[in-house]
């Protein structure tokens, strides 16, 4: 019996209320939170994973063409993943579910990119199956999830968005009891990076765990004087200064830069960003020049670039987003489109300045 | 007292310098800068306020910020300095709190004005 997989990035109709970023959210990122790399890869990629893992047959991800900007290439190679950059979400829901069926897929998970859940995905499908019921909506104690088991060939006949909205109500629901995290809040994605951290979630830190608690991915370069102390993640190819401190469930994302002397807490630094010297992010989340204080519950442009600045290099100009994206109008097979030359250069790190 | 322009930087920052200089020059400035209205402020305006209250302590006086917003208490957290200054609700409060802590002129206390005051408590002992 075969099974498939729909991922939903964008959506922001009723439906899908928790895929609707929040406007702090909005404000700090122009991306969806789904695709921000957490701990080295997107929630988008890990739910990917649970997915291959789950030996579903086929996963396509759905974007929406107002986000396809910010879909970036995955971190690891997928078999029979496909990404589709859709103008209306819900008919290439309804097409996507018609041709799953045309394939012999009876049945498929339909799920907001943004919802990070550890439940037993085969269980949840048996529990469909045996109830017998067009559509089976995934809930914790928290309500409703954006995650729904479908029966492919009765969904495509009828109105996909109704048939979502109306599974809840015939009572054909799965209780999740598993870590769920619906990454409404940038409070959420500080939630699961400090779970992922302290192993109250599945979710691990990509790279080695050098110490006790420290993760450090490829290529990152660590100076001898900085200090780092446990829970924290430093990710790839970033650069961390002498006199720093990253301390307390802290997350470097990829290509970041920590200047010299400045104190990183409880904070995650999102990929590409530059934070300049003799600062201290506290309770915050920074990306390229915009900074989020949790504490203050405000987000702040930061004009000057000695501060906080963007790394991201700029890319080839096309109209509708960069050149990845505009063949992934397209289905393929994703896979990291770079070609790699070499592997990755292992981490540089000081001696005797973390503290397991 | 005085009002933080809406913006603090670079420029904004020197013609205010220019209008609190003569509140800096007089002997034990107490100074309130009344931030309500500012919602902007770079590296530049830190400076501007840091350099503000050295001037003051060198006159043996201080600076107050008073109702700072969440952006402005947020950039002042990221850039270290939160903590270099008192901090109020209102400006009022932080007028109030020069009194409360007694910086007025003292006097009548004879010990308080050294060295003259030390050579009378010698001279009674």
């Amino acid at each position: 019996m075969g099974l498939g997989a729909i991922l939903v990035v964008g959506a922001e109709r009723e439906i899908f209320s928790s895929a609707a970023p929040q406007t702090d959210l909005k404000a700090l990122l122009a991306q969806p939170l789904a695709c921000v790399d957490i701990l080295g890869r997107s929630v988008l990629e890990s739910m990917i994973e649970r997915f291959v893992r789950a030996n579903v047959e086929a996963v396509t991800v759905l974007v929406a063409a107002e986000h396809s900007c910010g879909v970036e290439p995955l971190r690891g190679t997928y078999e029979h993943v496909s990404v589709r950059v859709v103008d209306d979400l819900f008919s290439a829901l309804s097409e996507q579910l018609s041709d799953y069926s045309r394939r012999g897929i009876e049945h498929s998970f339909v799920v907001s990119a943004s919802v990070y859940t550890e439940t037993d995905l085969l269980d949840l499908f048996y529990f469909h199956r045996e109830a017998r019921q067009v559509a089976t909506r995934g809930l914790d104690r928290d309500g409703p999830l954006d995650l729904w088991v479908v029966d492919c060939a009765q969904a495509q006949q009828g109105d996909v968005e109704g048939l979502l909205a109306q599974a809840e109500k015939a009572g054909a629901t799965y209780f999740i009891r598993e870590y769920v995290n619906r990454l409404l809040q940038p409070q959420d994605l500080r939630r699961l990076v400090s779970d992922a951290l302290s192993g109250r979630c599945a979710m691990r830190p990509c790279g080695r765990e050098v110490k006790p608690g420290i993760w450090i991915d490829t290529g990152a370069e660590i100076d001898r004087g900085a200090r780092i102390v446990a829970p924290a993640y430093i990710g790839r190819g970033s650069k961390i200064q002498e006199d720093t401190l990253i301390t307390r469930f802290s997350n470097i994302e990829r290509d970041c830069c920590v200047d010299c002397g400045t104190v990183i807490e409880d904070s995650s630094i999102l990929a590409n960003t530059h934070v300049g010297i003799w600062l201290e992010v506290r309770h915050a989340l920074a990306n390229g020049n915009m900074f989020l204080s949790l504490e203050h519950e405000v987000v702040i442009e930061i004009s000057d670039p000695g501060v906080m600045r963007s790394t991201r290099p700029v890319q080839q100009g096309t109209k509708d987003g960069w050149s990845w994206n505009r063949k992934a109008r397209e289905p393929q097979t994703v896979a990291d489109p770079k070609p790699k030359p070499s592997p990755a250069p292992e981490w540089q790190l000081g001696a005797d300045l973390i503290q397991g | 007292m005085m009002e933080l322009p809406e913006k603090l930087q670079h420029a904004e920052g020197k013609a205010f310098l220019v209008e609190l200089r003569p509140l800096l020059e007089v002997d034990r400035p107490r100074i309130v800068l009344d931030c309500s209205q500012m919602e902007n402020i770079d590296s530049a305006g830190i400076e501007i306020l840091l350099h503000c209250m050295e001037e003051a302590m060198k006159r043996d006086g201080d600076l107050k910020l008073a109702a700072l917003s969440p952006a402005s208490a947020a950039i002042l957290e990221l850039m270290r300095v939160d903590r270099l200054f008192e901090v109020f609700a209102t400006a009022e409060e932080a007028a109030q709190s020069f009194h409360a802590l007694g910086l007025e002129e003292p006097q009548g206390l004879p010990w308080y004005s050294a060295p003259h005051g030390l050579a009378n408590l010698k001279a009674a002992s």
